[in-house]
């Protein structure tokens, strides 16, 4: 099965923004496990608030172009049912159930959190800053 | 007045999802097999009430049949549990407290034991500390005099908590210590797990010729058993756990880690399905299973058993098969009880668990050497030996466990491992 799982690192205010990054994997999985990973992508966000809007824009472009099933904890898209997520992102999406759906995501963690520390790190040296533009939407 | 136990189920079903009655219909199972005489069964459909959790009217309707327990499918919280007995002068009890209750009365061994004790002590801190509170609402301590409330009773649980925690990391090392000497003696680790009731015990006697209590009805194994099986030149550790429940909390998979450990520490993970439940119920379990799984931090490989063919169509039996194929990794078809389908699990078995290697090992000729074979013999199958000046031997075994075994020579200097013919 083909998936792509999502997870979102920075979902809380530091001085009142929320330095954000979405870490997307492709990978082929099985019941049990991951068989192969294809792609990855990270994309950073700095946003004023972690409302819906946001969060659904920031996985649109994190997902972009990638080819699978969209994967994401329940608490990322608020509870939110599956088929109103499918109807809001116009692809097939659903919440991890098996192990290797679960193995996929915790990847996309991994990464996303040491995405985030990265991005945190070069802030902090002053790099890059044309990119960390504060915006509502998306970078 | 009555003799046996009775009581009333209660369902608040969520505004938001559907109608779930196969949940109603497991809270039911499960009050039989507490030994509850279910005298009603009462759902409604509402947003959660503060005080009580389902609404006045329903829970006085439930009163009226004068149950000695209402059991909630919902999990209650320490206020609600409190107002409902002091308000309709009842016992209250959740879904989870009903589990607790069953493996209270089951649990045989002192590990069982030590873990129901944790688990229930777990759960019911916050609701001492919480009741503790309100009863003492209206007083304010050392209000003209110097006194402090009396909290022993949630130091005392915690004190214990910490004991039995002693007690249980003790018995899961002895545990640790036996499955390292299985693996030491050649034998690889092979776990049943599943859903409640799926038919795990009637497997695992199925398979090793042994007469566990297996019944229909859930939680019937609490502590593991374990018995050797030898099939199509393997011989492994088959052992049978507690089976998994949908919505357990952590807390209660902490408790039963050392039971649990078998599962983890398996080199093979046998997951029974009961493929005779309705395909969404099955859906719903077997992601609960995965989900448990994924909770104790399991990382073998998994074999599904889909159990119980007997009672559907081999064409209902694809479907569902289809229907579950990212959740069930090499499916085999079974039925315990009938006994069809074992001679195509074992060989699956057999091909999923590590494979064996071909070595050829050189020892010296003497009473070290001989002491050597003797252990390489115990673990692994010998396949040729010849005396000479030196002892050669030809063996087929686990690349971890043989290396192992000659490690445990003594001042001798023995030839590297060469695998010859990887299987």
């Amino acid at each position: 099965m083909d998936v792509v799982a999502v997870d979102i690192s920075g979902r809380h205010a530091v001085d009142g923004k929320y330095i954000m990054v979405s870490a997307s994997v492709a990978a082929r999985i099985s019941p049990e496990g991951i068989e192969r990973t294809r792609r990855m992508r990270l994309v950073p966000l700095v946003a004023e608030s972690v409302d819906m809007e946001v969060v659904i824009k920031l996985i649109e472009d994190s997902v972009r172009g990638l080819h699978g099933t969209v994967l994401t904890e329940k608490g990322d898209l608020y509870n939110l049912e599956r088929w109103r997520v499918e109807s809001i992102l116009g692809r097939e999406f659903k919440y991890p159930e098996s192990l290797g759906e679960r193995r996929a995501i915790e990847l996309a963690h991994h990464a996303s959190f040491a995405g985030r520390k990265l991005v945190l790190k070069l802030m902090e040296e002053g790099l890059g800053e044309g990119s960390w533009k504060m915006t509502a939407g998306g970078v | 007045m009555k003799s046996e136990k009775t009581a009333v189920l209660l369902f608040r079903e969520d505004l938001r999802g559907g109608p779930h009655p196969e949940k109603m219909a497991e809270l039911r199972g499960l009050a039989e097999s507490a030994g509850y005489t279910v005298l009603a069964e009462i759902s409604q459909r509402r947003g959660r009430d503060r005080r009580f959790q389902l609404g006045r009217g329903k829970i006085a309707e439930a009163v009226t049949l004068e149950p000695e327990k209402l059991i909630f499918q919902n999990p209650l919280s320490p206020g609600q549990m409190f107002n409902i007995s002091k308000e309709f002068e009842v016992q209250a009890i959740d879904r989870f407290n009903l589990i607790l209750e069953i493996f209270a009365s089951r649990a045989s061994t002192r590990e069982a034991k030590l873990q129901v004790e944790l688990a229930r002590l777990s759960y019911e801190a916050p609701f001492v500390r919480t009741i503790e509170s309100l009863k003492k609402l209206s007083e304010r301590p050392g209000y003209r005099g110097s006194g402090s409330y009396d909290v022993s009773m949630y130091r005392d649980i915690k004190g214990r908590m910490a004991k039995i925690r002693t007690e249980l990391k003790a018995v899961e090392e002895t545990g640790e210590r036996r499955r390292e000497r299985r693996r030491e003696l050649g034998f690889d680790l092979v776990a049943l797990a599943g859903y409640t009731n799926a038919g795990k015990s009637t497997l695992f006697n199925r398979l090793t010729e042994e007469t566990v209590t297996a019944k229909d009805q859930p939680f019937t194994t609490l502590s593991p058993t374990t018995r050797a099986v030898a099939a199509k030149e393997r011989r492994f550790l088959l052992t049978d756990t507690v089976g998994f429940i949908d919505d357990l909390p952590l807390f209660l998979i902490k408790a039963f880690r050392s039971t649990l450990a078998e599962i983890i520490e398996a080199d093979l993970v046998l997951l029974v399905v009961d493929l005779s439940d309705p395909p969404e119920v099955l859906r719903d379990k077997l992601a609960s299973c995965h989900q448990t799984l994924w909770d104790c931090g399991c990382y073998a490989p998994i074999v599904s058993v889909l159990n119980k063919v007997d009672r559907i169509d081999p064409e209902v039996a694809l479907e569902r098969c289809e229907l579950i194929q990212d959740l069930a990794p090499n499916p085999a078809f079974i039925s315990a009880r009938e006994g069809h389908g074992l001679d195509g699990l074992v060989d699956l078995i057999a091909e999923k668990l590590p494979p064996l290697e071909e070595f050829e090992i050189r020892l010296p000729s003497s009473e070290a050497g001989m002491k050597q074979l003797s252990r390489l013999y115990e673990v692994a199958e010998p396949l040729e030996v010849k005396y000479g000046e030196e002892i050669e031997i030809l063996l087929r075994g686990r690349r971890e466990i043989v290396a192992r075994a000659m490690k445990g020579g003594e001042g001798q200097e023995l030839l590297p491992l060469q695998p010859l013919v990887e299987e």
